[in-house]
């Protein structure tokens, strides 16, 4: 069974669903980012979404600017990623063996691919059905060993599509427990670290107060945990102001052996803390994100190949 | 934006004063004993006086040196309790390295309709500068064009200047108590708003996405000051959906010079004017609305029998 997209290797063809926008940035930017340590080709098929993906990358610290310079990490545009669907599938098919080849003969480990897809799913009755473009594309899973995630988000799929795309595929993600509402996403990623994406608000808040006590007290109860509870907030775009206040009066009420550490916080959520008297809290650490971020949407604008940008989406605006 | 938490422990507070006058010499004559024993105590003497007046006390106190000049409330567009918080703000400075005396003089000019302004203004300070050493002494005369102004005055003062004796004023009532009699002003209508959305406790995500998009195409909107704006006005529709019932309405206008935002909610308010002083850090509550009215320009909050209305100007 496959948890993580990091753990998908050469001649792996994975379906995932992600619950939430937050979950489907996190498994792209995870597969990139993996792909691109190993010294792989990765293509990713735009369509309005490689903003948030390359959002994300930053975020997680994920060096994009150079790869993208080099043609490692291509993010093929909007209009060309619907453009394959109103392709032959044989064409299509070849086009795609032809990239692989090249990627071999460029040196690279291997090639891998993801991207944005639900455009083939919404065109009219008549055309050649998606399921045909997988079909192809499994194919060229087995011959030339490429890696293939296949992400159909509940937002831009319909459940009917879903499950028709999920009996198509053999092997389904299987990600860990974690909290998602859809505004925000809070993944353990360890016994006294969590990871925190989205946004906190009115409608989410009580989510913290919880995840707080649970990691608390199992940093208590275990001998060896550590006394520092660290959540990263690197992919936290917004926090309101009572939701700061309660992290805030978190930290203040741990045990005086223990800490409440925010890591990576955004200039955007440090603001709210400053607000609310996080200098004042004794136990509570707030870590600012130190390095500059990568001019990611400047990166995919230069190396846009189709020349003019204006016939393709704009990746959603980062904050 | 400075963020300081309420001085709880500071012995000192608010010292509330009215004064009548016939005249400006008579005003002059009054104010300078005031001025002199301040000097006398090294305390530096505020003005919120017309300009004619302040020259007079310059005169008679033999210069500028110990005067400070408060800021102008002209740009409070009528708001009361907005001027009550930017005082707010420029005496916690002020008072930073003592206490400080501070006279006001009524000026006409910011009547608006009623008089009401002045009301409203004197009940928000009582709240707003309750924990600062400050003695606030506000002139009127005699006989404004609108009596209610002297009726707000003289519940809103703890203390009375009758003849240059400091007395107890027994028609004093609570700032509750003054806005419930005569409730903050209700601004002039503005023209058919670009954005208009109801939204509930859920759709908050929705309330900061309108504003976003209508800010994103204004120039003079820089990214950080989008994202605070965006916090203001999701704390104010927050305390609507929290406190007024389930759904609220918000409301947008927006053009180069600032966004407008309001928010309607058909509930009632406990406390008449939330948000004037800064919660104690270990108070849960309350906070929101507070940083809302310190990143705002103007917060007003006015009631009537519909429910609880805000409205908000947010400059560049």
């Amino acid at each position: 069974m496959i948890t993580s997209t990091a753990e998908m290797t050469a001649g792996d063809h994975v379906c995932a669903v992600p619950v939430s926008d937050e979950q489907l940035w996190e498994l792209t930017a995870e597969f990139v980012a993996a792909g691109l340590a190993r010294g792989e080709q990765v293509v990713y098929f735009d369509d309005g979404t490689a903003g948030s993906v390359l959002g994300r990358l930053a975020a997680d610290r994920v060096r994009v600017a150079r790869p993208l310079h080099t043609g490692q990490l291509e993010i093929v545009p909007s209009a060309i990623t619907r453009q394959v669907f109103h392709t032959p599938v044989p064409e299509a098919r070849e086009i795609l063996r032809a990239k692989i080849d090249q990627a071999e003969a460029d040196g690279y480990t291997g090639f891998r691919m993801t991207g944005q897809w639900s455009y083939g799913m919404s065109r009219p009755v008549g055309a050649v059905p998606f399921t045909d473009y997988d079909a192809a594309l499994h194919t060229l899973v087995r011959e030339r060993s490429m890696i293939l995630l296949c992400l159909y988000d509940q937002r831009r799929y319909t459940n009917a599509q879903i499950e028709e795309l999920r009996a198509v595929h053999r092997d389904e993600l299987d990600a860990p427990n974690t909290y998602d509402d859809g505004l925000l996403r809070v993944t353990r990623t360890g016994s006294s670290t969590a990871r925190l994406a989205g946004e906190i608000d009115h409608s989410n808040r009580p989510v913290i107060a919880r995840l707080l006590e649970a990691a608390l007290d199992e940093a208590l109860r275990a001998h060896s945990a550590s006394t520092d509870i660290e959540l990263n907030l690197a992919s936290l775009r917004f926090l309101d102001v009572a939701a700061a206040v309660s992290l805030v009066h978190a930290a203040e009420e741990f045990p005086s052996t223990h800490r409440l550490v925010l890591v990576d916080v955004t200039p955007r959520v440090g603001r709210v803390l400053d607000r609310c008297g996080a200098p004042f809290a004794a136990q509570l650490l707030v870590r600012e994100i130190d390095e500059p971020r990568e001019p990611v949407l400047d990166a995919t604008r230069r190396f846009d190949p189709s020349g003019a940008g204006s016939d393709r989406d704009e990746p959603e605006a980062i904050r | 934006m400075r963020v300081e938490t309420t001085r709880v422990a500071n012995p000192v507070r608010l010292q509330h004063m009215a004064g009548f006058y016939d005249s400006m010499p008579d005003l002059v004559g009054q104010a300078l004993p005031l001025v002199s024993a301040a000097f006398a105590r090294a305390e530096p003497v505020a003005l919120a006086v017309r300009p004619t007046t302040e020259r007079a006390l310059h005169d008679v106190a033999g210069g500028a040196a110990g005067f400070v000049t408060l800021e102008s409330a002209a740009t409070a567009r009528g708001s009361g309790q907005t001027m009550a918080t930017r005082r707010a703000r420029q005496l916690r400075e002020l008072t930073a390295a003592g206490a400080v005396t501070v006279l006001t003089e009524h000026d006409h000019e910011l009547d608006g309709v009623d008089g009401r302004y002045w009301t409203e203004l004197d009940a928000a300070q009582s709240i707003a500068l309750g924990d600062l050493p400050v003695s606030l002494v506000c002139f009127f005369p005699q006989f404004p064009l609108h009596l209610e102004i002297l009726d707000g005055a003289r519940r809103n003062h703890p203390q009375l200047l009758v003849a240059g004796e400091r007395r107890r004023n027994p028609a004093h009532r609570s700032p509750r108590d003054v806005l419930a009699a005569i409730p903050a002003s209700t601004p002039l209508l503005l023209g058919p708003p670009e954005v208009t959305l109801t939204y509930t406790a859920w759709q908050l995500h929705d309330v900061r996405c309108a504003v976003e998009q209508v800010l994103a195409d204004v120039p003079t909107f820089v990214a950080t000051r989008i994202e605070d704006v965006v916090l203001a006005v999701n704390e104010v529709a927050t305390n609507a959906v929290e406190h007024g019932g389930h759904q609220a309405r918000l409301a947008l206008w927006v053009d180069d010079d600032e966004l407008v935002c309001e928010v309607h909610d058909i509930g009632t308010l406990v406390e008449p004017l939330p948000g004037m002083r800064a919660p104690h850090p270990s108070q849960p509550r309350g906070r929101g609305l507070w940083i809302a009215r310190q990143l705002c320009d103007v917060l007003h909050i006015w009631w009537d029998a519909q429910g609880t209305h805000v409205r908000l100007h947010a400059g560049p």
